[in-house]
C-alpha cells in the first residue's frame, strides 16, 4: 500500500494531466448530451408518436458494446483522439438524460398542468414556469447517472488515443503492472464518486431554495457553493489541461514552443512501448524537435489509420503484420522479400516510408508451459498433432482471425485444438500460467516466455511469416525532417531477438518503466557509438 | 354577463352528452351556483367558459362576445379560476403563487408585491407570516385561501370556482364559506360556483342552477327551487336535504 502511494507520488504530474483529460472528456460529453437529450425528452413528451422512436433510438445505442462503438466511430470518422471518444460518450449519456427528462415532464400532476392552463399560461410559459421546474429533480438525476457512467466509459477512450485515466489502465494491462492499473482505476473511481457527490449537492442546493430565501447570508453562500459543485470539478479539469506542468515542479523540460513537433505512436503492448520510447528518446537526444508520445493505441489498424491521417508521424510496425493485416496479401516466408514488398506497397499506396528494421524477428510462437513440454517431450508444432484435440488454446483476438494466425495454422499443420478462447495479450500469458488454457500464441520476443517458464515450439513446417520490426514514417514528415532517417538508423539492426526479449522482460518481470528500459539500452548500446 | 346558448358537449364523438342543450344567463354581479352530483355536467359548464374545453355545439357569450372568437390565453387572464384540488404551484411560495398572473401580464415588481400583500390580508393570511411559505407548509384551508387570492390577483370581473371547498373539513369549509359571502359583498364579482353540496349551494348562491345528467333541470332563486320545483328531480333533491340528520 505504502509502496503504491510512493509510486503514485512519482507519477503525480502525469496523473494530474490524465485526470484533467478525463474530466474534460466526461464533462464535455455530458454537457453536449444535456443539450441534445433534454429537447429530445421534451419532444418525446409532447409528441406521443415520436416517443417510441426517440426512446427506442437512444436505447439501441446503449446495447452497442463500448469498444465496438469506438471502433465503428473510428472507421466512420477516420480519426483517432477526442472527437470519436466524445461522440461515443454523448451517445451513451443520452439514454438516462432523455428517459429522465421524459419521466420528469410526464410526471407533472395533471391538476397542476390544468391550473397553469386555467390561469392563462401559454404553452411556453407552462413549460418554463411549471413543467421544467417541477421535472428538474428527475432530470438532474438522469444527468447524474449519465455523468457517473460516463466517467467509467471514458476510461475506454484511451484505446483510441483520447487520453484520460484509461491510459494508465491500458498500459497497466499491457505491461501486467498492477500498480499502473490502479493508478488509473482508483482515481477514476474517486472521480466517479466526486461527480456523483457534486450533483447530489446540486439537488440539495435546489431543495434549500426555501430556507435560503428566508435565511441569512451564510445560508445563501452555502447554497451557491452547493449549486456550483460540478463547476469546481470542470474547472479542475480545465486547469489540468491548460497548465499540465502545475504539479511537475519544473522538472519537465520547458520545451521551446516553436520547436517542430513529431508525434510517435505505439500499439498497446510492452515491446511497442519500448520501441516507441527508444525512437522518442533518440529523436529528443539528437534534434531540437518536441516529441509527443501517442502510445497505447488499440491495435494495428488504429495505428495505421492514425499514421495515414497525419495524427501520428511515426510508429514501429512488423513486416508480417503489414503484409497480411494491412495489405491483405499472401504470407511470404523470405524476410528480405517480405520487407521489399511491404516497403514498396506502402510507398505507393499510402505515401509511407519503411526505415531500416531494428533487427529482431517477433514472430508468433506457439507456446506451452515448460513442464508440459518436458513431460510430453514436445519441441515442435507438428508434434502437437496427437494431443491437440485435448488441449485448450488461448489466442489474442487478432491471432484468431488473421490469415497468418490460427485459420492458416490449422490448415498448414492439419489439426485443431479442443477449444479456443480469445484473450487480451497480457491476460493470455496469465491464463497459461494459471492453467486456464494449455497453449497460447506468444510473441517470440516476449519477456514473459522466460519470466513465466514457458516453452515456445519450433515452427518446423515454416508457417509463420517473418515479423521484422521497423519504424514507418509518413513521407511528408521525412521530407520535412530528412535527418530523422539517419537518427533512427542508429538503432537499425542493433536490437537482436535476444536483446528484445531481455528488454521486454525488464518491463514485464522487473516492473520497470519502458522509458527507463529504453534509456538504459540507448546509453549502454547506442550512445557510445555516437561519441 | 355570461350567456350559454343551447350549449352541448360530448367527449366521445356523438356518444353520451356531458352537457346537453343548456341555455342560461349569469347576471353581472350575481353568484350563480351550479349544483349537481358528479357526472351531472356542472364542471364541464364551468370549463367551457374559459375555453379549457370547446362546446360541441352552441355558443358561450361573455359580455355579448362569443368566447370562441377570443384568444384563450387572454380570455383566461381576465377570468379568475379557483380549482378543485386547489392547483397551487408547489415550487412557488405563497406570494409567488398569488403574483403569477400579474407576472404573466408583466406588471412591475412593486405593484405585484403590493397587490399580493393586499390579497393576503383580504383572505386572512398575514403576509409577514405567510408570504414566503410554500403550499406544502400550509393546511388545506390556508391553501384554498391562497387559491382564492390567486384568482383575484388581477381583479377580474369574473370568478369561476370549481368545488373549491370540497376537500376541506366541515369547520374549515364553514369559515371559508362565511368569508366568501363577505368577499362577495365587498368585491361585487360575477361568480360561478360549482358544488355538489346542497347546503353550500343554498348558502352561497344568489341563484342556483340544478344540473342532472347533462341537462339543466331548473334555474332560480332558493325560494323558487324549494317552493316551486319544476321537475320531480328538483323536488326530491330538496326534500331529502330538508330531512333531519342528512349529511
Amino acid at each position: 500500500m505504502i509502496e503504491w502511494f510512493q509510486f503514485v507520488a512519482t507519477r503525480l504530474p502525469e496523473l494530474w494531466v490524465r485526470t484533467g483529460e478525463h474530466i474534460l472528456l466526461t464533462g464535455t460529453s455530458t454537457l453536449i448530451a444535456i443539450a441534445i437529450g433534454i429537447p429530445l425528452g421534451l419532444a418525446a413528451s409532447r409528441l406521443p408518436r415520436l416517443q417510441g422512436i426517440i426512446t427506442g433510438g437512444v436505447g439501441i445505442v446503449q446495447t452497442i458494446p463500448s469498444l465496438a462503438m469506438l471502433a465503428m466511430l473510428l472507421a466512420l470518422l477516420n480519426k483517432i483522439g477526442t472527437t470519436p471518444a466524445i461522440i461515443a460518450l454523448v451517445l451513451y449519456a443520452l439514454l438516462p438524460i432523455v428517459r429522465n427528462a421524459l419521466a420528469g415532464l410526464t410526471g407533472v400532476p395533471a391538476p397542476i398542468k390544468e391550473a397553469a392552463d386555467g390561469i392563462g399560461m401559454t404553452r411556453n410559459q407552462r413549460l418554463w414556469l411549471v413543467e421544467l421546474p417541477l421535472a428538474t429533480p428527475v432530470i438532474i438525476t438522469g444527468i447524474q447517472t449519465a455523468a457517473v457512467v460516463g466517467v467509467g466509459i471514458a476510461t475506454l477512450s484511451a484505446f483510441i488515443g483520447a487520453g484520460g485515466l484509461g491510459q494508465f489502465i491500458n498500459r497497466g494491462i499491457a505491461l501486467s503492472n498492477h500498480q499502473l492499473i490502479l493508478l488509473g482505476a482508483v482515481p477514476a473511481a474517486l472521480l466517479a464518486l466526486a461527480v456523483d457527490a457534486s450533483i447530489t449537492s446540486v439537488q440539495w442546493g435546489l431543495r434549500r431554495r426555501r430556507s435560503a430565501r428566508r435565511g441569512n447570508r451564510l445560508d445563501g453562500l452555502i447554497r451557491t457553493l452547493a449549486l456550483s459543485a460540478p463547476l469546481f470539478i470542470l474547472a479542475t479539469g480545465c486547469l489540468a489541461v491548460w497548465k499540465p506542468d502545475l504539479l511537475s515542479a519544473g522538472t519537465t523540460s520547458s520545451g521551446d514552443n516553436n520547436a517542430p513537433v513529431i508525434r510517435i505512436g505505439s500499439k498497446n503492448f510492452t515491446e511497442q512501448l519500448i520501441l516507441g520510447e527508444i525512437m522518442a528518446q533518440l529523436i529528443e537526444q539528437n534534434t531540437e524537435m518536441q516529441v509527443v508520445r501517442k502510445f497505447d493505441l488499440g491495435g494495428t489498424m488504429i495505428c495505421h489509420s492514425a499514421l495515414r491521417n497525419g495524427e501520428i508521424d511515426l510508429y514501429a510496425e512488423y513486416t508480417g503484420t503489414a503484409l497480411t493485416t494491412v495489405l491483405k496479401r499472401e504470407v511470404i516466408s523470405n524476410p528480405n522479400e517480405a520487407y521489399r514488398i511491404v516497403s514498396e506497397a506502402y510507398a505507393k499506396q499510402f505515401d509511407l516510408t519503411w526505415l531500416s528494421p531494428f533487427g529482431f524477428n517477433n514472430t508468433y510462437a506457439i507456446t506451452l508451459r515448460e513442464t508440459d513440454a518436458q513431460r510430453w517431450g514436445i519441441k515442435s508444432i507438428s508434434e502437437l498433432k496427437s494431443r491437440a484435440s485435448e488441449l485448450r488454446a488461448g489466442w489474442t483476438s487478432e491471432f484468431s482471425e488473421r490469415p497468418d494466425g490460427y485459420p492458416g495454422l490449422r490448415e498448414h499443420y492439419g489439426f485443431k485444438f479442443a477449444t479456443v478462447r480469445d484473450l487480451d495479450t497480457a491476460l493470455m500469458y496469465e491464463a497459461l500460467v494459471q492453467e486456464e488454457v494449455d497453449v497460447i500464441c506468444a510473441f517470440a520476443t516476449d519477456g514473459r516466455i522466460a519470466a513465466y517458464h514457458l516453452q515456445p515450439l519450433e515452427d518446423d513446417l515454416q508457417f509463420f511469416p517473418p515479423y521484422f520490426a521497423a519504424p514507418i514514417i509518413s513521407a511528408a514528415t521525412l521530407d520535412k525532417h530528412p535527418e530523422l532517417e539517419k537518427i533512427l538508423d542508429l538503432v537499425a539492426g542493433k536490437i537482436s531477438s535476444e536483446t528484445m526479449q531481455r528488454l521486454n522482460s525488464q518491463v514485464d518481470r522487473d516492473k520497470r518503466s519502458p522509458a527507463e528500459v529504453a534509456r538504459e539500452f540507448l546509453q549502454s548500446n547506442i550512445l557510445p557509438s555516437i561519441q | 354577463m355570461i350567456s350559454f346558448c343551447s350549449v352541448s358537449k360530448s367527449f366521445s364523438n356523438g356518444g353520451e352528452w356531458a352537457v346537453q342543450d343548456v341555455s342560461l344567463e349569469i347576471q353581472t354581479g350575481e353568484t350563480l351556483v351550479l349544483l349537481g352530483s358528479s357526472g351531472s355536467g356542472k364542471t364541464t359548464l364551468l370549463r367551457l367558459v374559459n375555453r379549457l374545453i370547446k362546446p360541441t355545439s352552441g355558443k358561450i357569450l361573455l359580455d355579448g362576445t362569443d368566447v370562441a372568437t377570443q384568444n384563450p390565453v387572454q380570455l383566461r387572464r381576465r377570468i379568475g379560476y379557483v380549482f378543485q384540488g386547489i392547483g397551487l404551484f408547489p415550487h412557488y411560495s405563497v406570494a409567488a403563487n398569488i403574483e403569477i398572473v400579474p407576472r404573466l401580464l408583466d406588471w412591475p415588481k412593486e405593484k405585484r408585491q403590493k397587490r399580493a400583500c393586499e390579497l393576503m390580508e383580504l383572505v386572512g393570511l398575514p403576509p409577514a407570516e405567510y408570504a414566503d411559505r410554500y403550499p406544502d407548509e400550509l393546511s388545506g384551508g390556508q391553501q384554498q385561501r391562497v387559491g382564492v387570492a390567486r384568482a383575484l390577483a388581477t381583479d377580474p370581473e369574473y370568478l369561476l370556482m370549481d368545488e373549491p371547498f370540497g376537500a376541506l373539513d366541515a369547520i374549515t369549509r364553514d369559515s371559508l364559506q362565511q368569508e366568501l359571502i363577505s368577499l362577495k359583498q365587498r368585491l361585487r364579482k360575477t361568480i360561478v360556483f360549482v358544488t355538489h353540496d346542497i347546503g353550500e349551494a343554498l348558502r352561497l348562491g344568489d341563484r342556483i342552477a340544478v344540473m342532472h345528467r347533462g341537462r339543466l333541470e331548473q334555474i332560480g332563486s332558493q325560494d323558487e327551487l324549494l317552493n316551486h320545483p319544476k321537475t320531480e328531480f328538483v323536488r326530491s333533491l330538496f326534500e331529502k336535504s330538508s330531512m333531519p340528520n342528512h349529511p
